[in-house]
């Protein structure tokens, strides 16, 4: 497949990419803009820009591999509406390796094994299989190609046994009758060959525990013979003593030549089972081929983070010293956060950093009083918040993680979006105010610099950063005075992410208090005046922002199960 | 690579889009309605030369559909508003029979119509505390109290067809003011009611936000529980309301009466255009699908065909009003993806 | 709180009311309107006077409509006015299944004759086989068994001569008014059933010995506003008519009174089953319905004064045979203006 991309144009001699527009361009911090480095110290290869062929080019069975390449990505990219998921990808992944994907949420990953598995179709680019263009159609298609994938949250039937899933939708059967006898024999071989011949091939999988599940997902992908498979975060599921195992299973499907795609947040796993690491960020690899053993992990890191254009953020203000706006006093949830206590004065941005489980969201929404607390108080302006009218008529708005599912009616026209929260206030004896919310609408559309500014049009036409605005818009209607932002530039693509920061700092100017939770750290320490870092439930860190940097929240944020393994290891020595 | 070119933006026009969505559906609906009674100008030449024949028979349909169109306009607000209500014909059994007992009628109309509203609207706050509180699927609770309704009302009438001997209840299928039905005038200031109730305020527009995206509204601090069994009530209501009309047509009342009007009600709601899966609809759209169903039922009776044929060609136009409605909606969303 | 206690007058209101709804088309008091058979004078009755005892066992589906509650009426009311007969009811349950394991118990207790109304005359043909050969005489009411040995005597009502009764009544009036081509509405029950069809087929028939045919044709669900809604449709249908069958007189309380709300009189009608309001409407003579034809209920009562004779070995004494017939048929009698007096007894 070789659709032409906008980005074919880009040769190794295009200009940097700083040059690439503007205003902000310029006001933009000078580049450690590192994506194009050529080499690093550790030999690992540089970014391959558009068309090249990943290096060293010496044919497919170049030397550094284990085996010969099966799977190659040039230039992919995929664009749904507003965003760019994938913007130019290069990958090479050769049989018997363990290849891994390393990045930020939201630099691709997601998007990038679901185009492999058939869920979503490249835009552009190349995808070569085993020699041959690549272009499934469904999964079921890439399936039979050979490459399975194994989500996160594993796609098994709990009320079917352990060897229908294995053989679900090319079941064994003749006379349209599934053999059920042959079916068991040969999961139990499957199994035999992952080195797990005690799973019983009849036990329902709803009784297996989750390592158990995410193997009989694995007895699926070798159902179908694959020769790739991809696994996307597989130790997340799992506790300590099972990562062991599951790496030992990784490592018996490579060495019978099937090479594995392995994605986890974890750096010290890679450094463990990995092979080679491909980085990406944005949609784009940053870095490819990187040996996984000896690359180090500022380099990782580094590369995951690198600063570009998009993180414009407005000058910092000197902060002032104000009483405290929130106060939350020792929050807990079982099984999410424990323990949370912070402040928020009026005028201030406080960041929280930290993982996707991290317990960064659901702490945001407990403050909100949309999770009931299990313990602890939350008090604004010293008053006590339980439930989330109370919060919202307190002064309290928040516009949650999942933009389109939490907050938006997609079908319905900006300015009742804009409205939800206070189209009552406009209302007189029960009877709405169509034209008073319009107008309402049309100044906060101007002041937040909404495109399109015709408040009439429904929001889903809009883009990602502009349905934001509307959300946060919404808050801004209602005289609010703390504002909770989780992950308010998710899916937004980098032009409006300025606007958006800009659209955050004056509500600050204005005396708005501010608690926001992002995944991506610069934006949290290109924000925030206070820094919160989070890690497994806990905030372990709080540091004004000026006085911390990205790879130091990094380390906190991701090593964390390092210093715990660490910890374990270090107790029966 | 971060340039600056703001973001891909969706073709345009897209409100007048919407607007003429629902506008073009109801004109279809409108179009089906000239085309049925078109057919029957065509196979029934000799009825249709007579002009008070011609107006006797709008109102026949229009009165025909007067009770299961109040019931609709509420089924209207439960589906917009993110639920289904299976009890309604339940509801309207127990409300009638309850208002025809003996004890009940010694009251005279107003204490009938009285124990109707009541009974009706109490039925559907008990569906709607137990849906938003007790937190059981909309589908199961009103199935459970489709049962436990009509066993009520078999149980309170003794399985007897109760008889009305009030006159003025009686009268109420027969009076019309301005040569127009009373029943029709009902049927129209519930319509009017329900469509100003949706688009005009405050509980419209918290039914719409609380169908659309429930966790949107209760993030924005919309009440969405104490919501959920306001449409419940209202639905039960609109029930009570039914109950009194169909009791003056039959002149009386019974455990099995109003058989199935949850199906016609929700088959009106969607062929105009309500999304069952809720945040979407209109009170318009569901009247001339009540309508649709009551011409087809005075073609098929004109023209002496069997009620078999007439429920085939029923199901015929539900699915044919539901798959145009994906169609457009996909051809819609293709626009956007590009 | 007044709403409360309201609701409470309200709710017990409706149970007492339930029980006396003289105005409804039964009552369920059987002392003032079961349709008894009141020929137990001995003297005049040689089969009246009392013999052994005579223990009964009884079972009918839970009433849906006021015909089936009425043959629970007349029977538990007919097995009163005997002094030698134990009368014993099970309830039937809401299913076959329930009714069979009912009549399980019933055939354990003993009873000297069973008299039941099946759910289903196929479904129970096994409980009736199964009474027979524990040796108890079983009375099976309306709805026949297929195998001949499941029952000792069946009797029944006459669907398709209640159609034929009608389609003659109408013919007569049509020709004494020397109407040539009448048109003529019928309004059936729900029309899968097979009773429904019975009835509209020996309605044809009747018809055609005159020549005339049935003009429109809008079947009711047995219930009153679907009564209502088909005859309003019909009325629509036919501006102009001159008879209508309606097959049920428990739905034709919505059908007269959709002819009430249209003002329309130029034709008459016929009801089916024979209810008391039917009836008294009838006597009356102030609406359109003239006549009814009758598939009465009184056939329990009839059941249990010859489960009575089975029991005590008696046979009927106006026929030679000196036990009980093996079936009797119920013939569906016309009620008009000039028997109503003599049928009013028999209306339920």
């Amino acid at each position: 497949m070789t659709i032409p991309t906008p980005r074919d144009g880009h040769a190794p001699a295009d200009p940097p990419p700083t040059t690439a527009s503007s205003a902000t361009a310029e006001s933009a911090p000078p580049a450690e803009t590192m994506t194009r480095s050529d080499t690093t110290e550790n030999g690992g290869l540089a970014l391959k820009t558009g068309g090249d062929v990943p290096a060293p080019p010496a044919g497919d069975d170049g030397g550094d591999g284990p085996g010969d390449v099966v799977l190659r990505l040039t230039d992919v990219v995929k664009t749904f509406p507003g965003v760019r998921a994938l913007d130019g990808v290069q990958l090479e992944v050769r049989a018997g390796e363990v290849h891994c994907l390393l990045g930020q949420n939201g630099a691709g990953k997601s998007t990038l094994i679901k185009t492999l598995a058939g869920v979503h179709h490249a835009d552009g680019g190349e995808i070569t299989w085993l020699g041959q263009p690549f272009a499934p159609a469904t999964p079921q298609a890439a399936m039979r190609a050979g490459i399975a994938t194994i989500y996160q949250e594993l796609d098994l039937v709990d009320d079917l046994s352990v060897a229908e899933n294995a053989f679900l939708g090319h079941e064994d059967t003749r006379f349209g009758f599934t053999r059920r006898r042959s079916t068991a024999q040969k999961t139990r071989e499957i199994l035999s060959r992952l080195g797990h011949p005690e799973i019983p091939p009849r036990t329902a999988v709803r009784d297996l525990p989750a390592a158990g599940k995410q193997i009989v997902s694995m007895a699926r992908a070798l159902s179908h013979d694959a020769k790739l498979i991809v696994m996307d975060e597989p130790s997340a599921v799992l506790a300590h003593d099972e990562v062991e195992n599951l790496f030992r299973i990784i490592q018996g499907l490579t060495s019978q030549g099937i090479a594995v795609i392995y994605i986890s947040h974890r750096l010290e796993e890679i450094r463990e089972i990995g092979d080679r690491v491909t980085v990406l960020k944005d949609g784009r690899t940053t870095a490819a081929n990187l040996p996984a053993r000896t690359t180090p992990t500022r380099d990782l890191v580094s590369r995951m983070t690198g600063r570009t254009i998009e993180y414009v953020f407005p000058p910092r203000r000197p902060a002032e010293k104000r009483e405290p706006l929130l106060v939350v006093e020792g929050l807990s949830r079982k099984g999410e956060f424990a323990d949370a206590s912070l402040t928020v004065a009026p005028g201030e941005i406080v960041g929280i950093a930290g993982l996707v489980g991290s317990g960064r969201s659901e702490l945001l929404e407990t403050i909100f009083g949309a999770r009931r607390a299990d313990s602890g108080t939350v008090t604004l302006d010293g008053q006590r918040i339980t439930g989330v009218g109370r919060a919202v008529r307190k002064g309290m708005g928040m516009a949650p993680e999942e933009r389109k599912s939490q907050a938006l009616l997609l079908d319905e026209p900006i300015y009742k979006n804009m409205t939800l929260a206070s189209f009552s206030g406009f209302a007189k004896v029960g009877f709405t105010d169509a034209g008073g919310e319009r107008k309402a609408a049309e100044k906060t559309a101007d002041l937040l610099e909404l495109r399109p500014r015709d408040v009439t049009r429904p929001v889903r036409t809009l883009s990602g950063g502009n349905q934001q605005k509307v959300v946060v818009g919404r808050w801004l209607l209602d005289d609010t005075k703390l504002l909770l932002l989780d992950e308010p530039t998710r899916g937004v693509d980098v032009g409006a992410r300025a606007e958006l920061y800009q659209v955050i700092q004056d509500l600050a100017e204005r005396g708005v208090g501010v608690l926001l939770v992002s995944s991506e750290v610069p934006e949290v320490l290109g924000l925030a005046d206070r820094v919160l870092v989070m890690r497994e439930g806990r905030i372990i860190r709080e540091a004004p922002a000026p006085e911390i940097d990205e790879d130091t929240v990094l380390d906190l944020v991701m090593s964390g199960s390092l210093t715990t393994e660490s910890i374990l290891e270090g107790e029966p020595a | 690579m971060t340039t600056q070119t703001a973001p891909p933006e969706a073709p345009t026009k897209p409100e007048r889009r919407k607007l003429d969505e629902n506008a073009l559906r109801n004109l279809g609906l409108v179009g089906v309605l000239i085309l049925l009674i078109i057919v029957g100008i065509i196979t029934k030449p000799d009825l249709y030369s007579d002009p008070t024949w011609v107006k006797n028979n709008f109102l026949t349909i229009l009165q025909q559909a007067s009770a299961i169109g109040v019931v609709t306009v509420g089924m209207t607000f439960v589906i917009i508003g993110g639920g289904i209500d299976l009890s309604v014909g339940a509801i309207v059994a127990i409300a009638g029979v309850w208002s025809t007992t003996l004890a009940t009628q010694s009251y005279g109309a107003g204490g009938m119509i009285f124990t109707a509203i009541i009974v009706g609207t109490v039925v559907g706050l008990i569906n709607g505390v137990l849906i938003a509180y007790g937190k059981l699927v909309s589908f199961i609770a009103t199935l459970a109290m489709m049962v436990a309704a009509r066993g009520l009302a078999a149980q309170i009438s003794g399985k007897q067809t109760q008889i009305s001997t009030n006159s003025t209840i009686n009268d109420i299928a027969s009076t019309r003011p301005l040569g127009i039905p009373l029943l029709v005038w009902i049927l129209a200031v519930v319509v009017i009611a329900g469509w100003v109730l949706l688009n005009r305020t405050t509980f419209g527009r918290r039914t719409v936000a609380v169908g659309g995206n429930p966790e949107a509204a209760r993030l924005a601090g919309i009440n969405v529980k104490r919501h959920t069994m306001l449409l419940f009530a209202l639905s039960g209501l609109c029930c009570g309301i039914a109950a009194i009309m169909l009791t003056s047509q039959a002149t009386s009342a019974q455990a099995a009466m109003a058989n199935l009007y949850e199906l016609d009600a929700i088959a009106a709601a969607i062929i105009g255009g309500t999304l069952l899966s809720g945040g979407r609809g209109t009170i318009v759209g569901a009247l001339f699908g009540v309508l649709v169903f009551s011409t087809i039922t005075n073609l098929f009776a004109i023209n002496n065909l069997p009620t078999e044929v007439q429920n085939m060609v029923k199901g015929g136009i539900i699915v044919a009003a539901v798959l145009i409605q994906q169609f457009r909606f996909q051809s819609l969303t293709q626009l956007f993806k590009r | 709180m007044s709403a409360l206690s309201r609701r409470r007058i309200l709710f017990g209101g409706a149970a007492v009311g339930a029980g006396a709804l003289l105005t409804a088309c039964t009552s369920n008091e059987p002392d003032n309107s079961a349709q008894v058979n009141t020929n137990t004078d001995a003297s005049a009755n040689p089969n009246a006077a009392a013999g052994e005892k005579v223990v009964i066992g009884f079972t009918a589906p839970a009433a849906d409509h006021g015909w089936i509650a009425a043959i629970t009426n007349n029977a538990k009311a007919q097995a009163a006015a005997y002094p030698d007969v134990e009368f014993k009811p099970v309830e039937a349950g809401a299913d076959a299944a329930a009714q069979r394991a009912a009549i399980s118990t019933l055939v354990a207790q003993k009873p000297t004759v069973i008299v039941m109304l099946p759910h289903d005359g196929k479904e129970l043909d096994s409980a009736g086989l199964e009474a027979m050969k524990a040796g108890i005489p079983v009375i099976n009411l309306d709805r026949a068994f297929p195998s001949q040995a499941a029952f000792r005597l069946q009797i029944k009502g006459d669907n398709y001569g209640m159609g034929l009764a009608a389609g003659h009544y109408i013919g007569e009036q049509m020709k004494a008014k020397n109407i040539a081509s009448p048109i003529i509405g019928e309004i059936p029950g729900i029309d899968s059933l097979e009773l429904t069809q019975e009835r509209s087929a020996g309605f044809k028939t009747a018809l055609a010995e005159y020549g005339f045919k049935v003009a429109n044709r809008r079947p009711a669900e047995f219930t009153a506003d679907s009564g209502q809604a088909a005859a309003t449709a019909l009325l629509q249908a036919l501006p102009k008519m001159d008879a209508l069958w309606n097959h049920d007189d428990d739905q034709g309380i919505g059908v007269l009174a959709a002819i009430k709300q249209t003002n329309r009189s130029e034709f008459f009608m016929v009801g089916g089953a024979g209810s008391k309001a039917a009836i008294d409407a009838i006597k009356a003579d102030n609406s359109v319905l003239k006549a009814t034809v009758t598939y009465s209920p009184s056939m329990a009562s009839s059941a249990i004064s010859l489960a009575r004779l089975i029991g005590q070995g008696k046979g009927m004494s106006d026929l030679v045979e000196l036990q009980v017939p093996k079936e009797i048929t119920l013939a569906s009698e016309t009620i008009t203006k000039d028997n109503a007096d003599a049928y009013a007894k028999l209306g339920f």
